[in-house]
């Protein structure tokens, strides 16, 4: 099933907040040759915890390609959401902000999808300094409300895409 | 032992090739952290080790209970693609000597 789909529901202003998001991560993928930004020392774990020249070595075998596949992924994922980026959500009036339009996902694309809205979470849970699942939310940090968005909609994107894996096996 | 001489000498010029000693295990482990939803990890089992639903769910508990789980055993090199691969999907991977 080559044209399988799935279809992540989200409203007008969800799509253009998420194309920002993505083009932001796409920049910060980009700048890490510069000046390292510490949110992506979590991307790339070091495998070796306690054996420094092992580490190294992994790190210099295997670090650009990841940062590599990363920015492929982030674009795949810009891509589906090219409808919102020629929206100007200033200008948009409330109900047309709330509208609802599904992103329609090529199935084969749904893990570039999961990596990178997973990857965005993580890079804002290190600026957040989020160390426990029980971490108070500060509520006075918009950055809060991001992330428990993103998890929100990863998490029914998850369920989507598992659904359609047992719908696909029978 | 006695002091009598082997039956048998071993030919110590060939067949002491130490590269081919058979291959010592490591792990690939999974740890947890504060971010990653547990649907997701589960997810990620499944759909990349090739777990079935039910085996994939036990290993994500018991990364998110006891804090890491081992979910691949074999050559170095094989064990580093897969934490590579774990790396991809944003989950902690370490790989390590799996214990004799």
């Amino acid at each position: 099933m080559t044209d399988a789909v799935i279809r992540l529901p989200l409203a007008v202003v969800e799509g253009i907040h998420l194309a920002g998001l993505v083009e932001e991560f796409t920049d910060v993928l980009a700048g890490s040759d510069g000046e390292p930004d510490p949110g992506l020392s979590r991307l790339t774990p070091d495998p070796y915890p306690e054996d420094a020249e092992a580490s190294a070595e992994f790190a210099a075998a295997t670090h650009d390609d990841l940062l590599d596949r990363r920015t492929a992924d982030a674009a795949v994922v810009r891509n589906g959401l090219t409808p919102f980026l020629t929206i100007a959500a200033e200008d948009l009036a409330e109900d047309d902000a709330l509208a609802r339009q599904d992103v329609v996902i090529p199935a084969s694309d749904i893990d570039a999808w999961l990596r990178t809205l997973t990857a965005l979470r993580l890079v804002i849970a290190t600026r957040l300094d989020i160390t426990a699942e029980d971490d108070e939310h500060d509520l006075e940090d918009p950055r809060f409300g991001v992330y428990d968005w993103l998890g929100f909609r990863l998490d029914g994107l998850i369920a989507l895409a598992d659904a359609h894996d047992e719908y696909s096996a029978h | 032992m006695g002091m009598s001489t082997p039956i048998a000498t071993p030919d110590l010029g060939e067949a002491t090739d130490l590269q081919a000693t058979p291959l010592e295990p490591w792990e690939v482990v999974v740890w947890n952290d504060p971010v990653n939803l547990m649907g997701y990890v589960a997810r990620v089992f499944r759909t990349y080790f090739g777990y079935s639903a039910e085996q994939a769910t036990t290993l994500m508990l018991a990364v998110h209970n006891d804090g890491h789980a081992i979910v691949a055993t074999g050559p170095r090199e094989t064990m580093e693609v897969h934490a590579q691969a774990m790396h991809d999907y944003g989950l902690w991977a370490t790989v390590r000597k799996a214990p004799q």
